[in-house]
């Protein structure tokens, strides 16, 4: 019979650690694990870009567009801007045609620079107030002004008055942080393809009014309500200024406003769209409010001693279904004050 | 750390298994490195929009000293100094910024300055380093304000209201202020006076040689301009002095581009004119009988005259009347200096 030796401890196998050990490297364990925890918790960007999980095209700007079949256009002629604002609504049928009880109303300005009002770089601070304080009596839950100056947005609010005026109005003024932007793709569009558009300001808001004032433009030939839009754009959108017609197109497919109002007091005849001097401006004394940017800005180009023809995005945008080149066809009511 | 009791050493295999093992996560580790640094370019776009639209009322960080070293009486500082060069220039100033960029832009400092005894009337003084005087006087002469009145001071200064604007060698000043009363505008030009005297350039911006070769009778005093590139909506066409004239009701334009050589000159006019009719619609007129060479295009109601003559490219456009374009045609020939037969 073969003898039964006990089994042999396997050369491998270790004796049981000590409660000492086995607490030492449960201590090390736990050092190492919480170590790793720390650097990946100080790594983590807690402010990403974007939510690069949502559909692009969900962050592009709803349609607020009036659809009432009412009169597309007035032109106001006067000097004194919030009185022709006043008229110009009321040709339009009141300004409760569009503005509702508890509606949330964005003013979308042109404050793209550092300057006085009086040099009509940007919108006038008086004609703003005076629409925040009407949609404000009109029901209006919240007014909200904004626009995106690329340089020094804080400056840009304050010198061209717009931010004292706005505050004074008992509207909310906001200047576009990083959370505010979301990468956006415009259907069909060639140029606005995962960019960063200024959608933060947006919450809550359920009608769209751009203010611009007439301007030329170097680039563009005119600045007016559809090249106003160009400060919903972030990044280093100066790129699009290789099309510039292309871009403002694309601007006026992605933004659908309840009416936009053209402030054509002044005109900037030269010299834009910074201006400067006074001396490019003009007294045009017309201000035009319209459910139609396109019409808007084709009577615009007149006021600058030009026809749509000469500024080719108004012709795209019309040929896109966009609005209307003719703006004789809105059978504009023509008011003086 | 104690031996445990009992271990056996790793062997060879067990050794290089643990040795690949490292590896493989430290090539894990450098992929991911390297992956990192190739964002998708949404990322970047927004990354970019995040940064830009995250400023709030600072200018860009730099550590670049106040415009002048010293301010003339009177005036303060009211922000740091910003700094442009052309890939953000037009952060600044948005669709202007191509004037610059095509007229050699090197790149532009800014600051705004206010009066100490009233800090409402301000200006924002605008350095543009344009590289060359020629190009200062570009940009300077095309935004001139019809109506300015021409000051004494750097090369070629105008103001016009509250705005004043001065070439001094390569560069281009801009003085803009929030009003135009004397005040303001006194410390507007103290504020340019002192950058010219401190500022020592190489060369100064003299258009006289080319001013001279437009015809004096007719022209519209302070019109000589130098036009940098797509002169007339035409893309060969950099370069161009152009003066405008006194024509009945209305005015036209003269044009002459002094080119390298008379081959180049006369390549540019055939360009010209094809451009004009080709592009713009035009149709040719049968040719003047003076200068040789020149051709007159009707451009629907207004007419284009173009010729070469030695290095020089020259005509008029947008004369009222095909008389009217062949006459100055004439003119502007006769100002030209003789070619070599």
């Amino acid at each position: 019979m073969t003898p039964v030796h006990p089994p042999s401890p396997s050369p491998s196998a270790a004796p049981p650690p000590s409660r000492r050990e086995f607490l030492r490297r449960g201590l090390q364990a736990s050092a190492a694990l919480a170590a790793t925890g720390g650097l990946g918790a100080w790594l983590w960007n807690r402010h990403p870009p974007g939510d690069f999980n949502r559909s692009a095209s969900a962050a592009l700007l709803p349609d607020f567009s009036a659809r009432d079949g009412g009169r597309g256009m007035s032109i106001v002629t006067g000097q004194d801007r919030p009185a022709m604002l006043r008229r110009g609504l009321e040709a339009m049928g009141g300004l409760g045609r569009f503005i509702r009880r508890g509606d949330g109303v964005l003013l979308k300005v042109n404050a793209a620079f550092a300057t006085p009002a009086i040099l009509g770089a940007t919108s006038n601070p008086e004609l703003v107030a005076e629409l925040a304080r009407l949609c404000l009596a009109a029901g209006a839950a919240f007014v909200v002004v904004t626009d995106n100056p690329i340089n020094d947005p804080e400056s840009c609010f304050n010198l061209c008055g717009l931010a004292p005026a706005v505050r004074a109005a008992g509207a909310k003024l906001t200047v576009p942080h990083a959370a505010d932007f979301v990468p956006g793709t415009l259907p069909g569009g060639q140029l606005i393809r995962n960019w960063p558009v200024l959608s933060g300001p947006f919450h809550g808001v359920t009608k769209l009014v751009g203010i611009a004032p007439v301007k030329s433009h170097n680039r563009a030939g005119a600045s007016m309500t559809m090249k106003n839009w160009y400060g919903l754009l972030g990044g280093r959108r100066n790129q699009f200024h290789q099309d510039i017609n292309g871009i403002v197109v694309e601007l006026a497919m992605m933004v659908k406003p309840t009416f936009v109002v053209l402030d054509g007091t002044t005109s900037m005849m030269t010299n834009g769209p910074t201006g400067g001097s006074l001396a490019d401006l003009k007294a045009t004394n017309t201000l035009v409010v319209s459910t139609d940017p396109v019409a808007a800005d084709a009577l615009g180009a007149t006021l600058l001693d030009r026809t749509w023809r000469d500024l080719p995005y108004i012709g795209r945008a019309a040929e896109r279904g966009l609005g209307t080149a003719d703006f004789e066809s809105l059978h504009p009511e023509r008011v003086a004050v | 750390m104690p031996a445990i009791p009992n271990a056996r050493r790793p062997s060879a295999v067990e050794t290089a298994v643990s040795l690949g093992v490292l590896a493989l996560f430290a090539a894990v580790l450098a992929w991911m490195l390297v992956a990192q640094r190739h964002f998708n370019p949404a990322v970047t776009v927004a990354a970019a929009a995040a940064q830009s639209a995250g400023k709030t009322g600072t200018a860009p960080a730099t550590a670049a000293p106040d415009l002048l070293a010293s301010w003339p009486a009177g005036l303060r500082p009211m922000s740091a100094v910003e700094t442009f060069t052309a890939a953000t220039l037009s952060d600044k100033i948005d669709g202007k910024a191509e004037l610059y960029l095509s007229a050699g832009f090197v790149a532009m400092r800014c600051q705004r300055v206010s009066l100490a005894a009233n800090p409402t009337a301000w200006m924002e003084f605008f350095v543009y380093d344009m590289g060359a005087p020629a190009n200062a006087f570009s940009v300077h002469s095309s935004q001139k304000r019809p109506g300015s009145a021409d000051v004494a001071l750097g090369d070629y200064a105008y103001r016009a209201g509250n705005v004043l604007c001065v070439v001094h060698g390569r560069y281009y000043l801009e003085l803009v202020a929030a009003d135009d009363q004397a005040a303001t505008m006194m410390a507007a030009s103290a504020l340019a006076q002192a950058f010219v005297a401190t500022t020592a350039v190489e060369d100064h911006a003299d258009v006289s040689r080319d001013a001279a070769l437009f015809p004096p009778e007719g022209l519209v005093a302070g019109s000589v301009t130098l036009l940098s590139a797509d002169v007339f909506g035409f893309d060969q066409l950099k370069d161009v002095f152009v003066a405008r004239y006194r024509e009945g009701e209305g005015e036209v334009t003269l044009f002459v581009a002094r080119r390298a050589a008379p081959a180049e000159a006369s390549r540019l006019a055939t360009a010209l004119q094809s451009f004009f009719v080709t592009d713009c619609g035009g149709r040719e007129l049968p040719p003047p009988a003076a200068p040789a060479g020149a051709v007159v295009i009707d451009s629907g109601g207004a007419f284009d005259g173009v010729f070469a003559s030695g290095p020089f490219l020259a005509g008029v456009h947008q004369a009222p009347s095909r008389e009217a374009a062949e006459r100055w045609l004439v003119r502007l020939h006769q100002r030209l200096p003789p070619s070599p037969p």
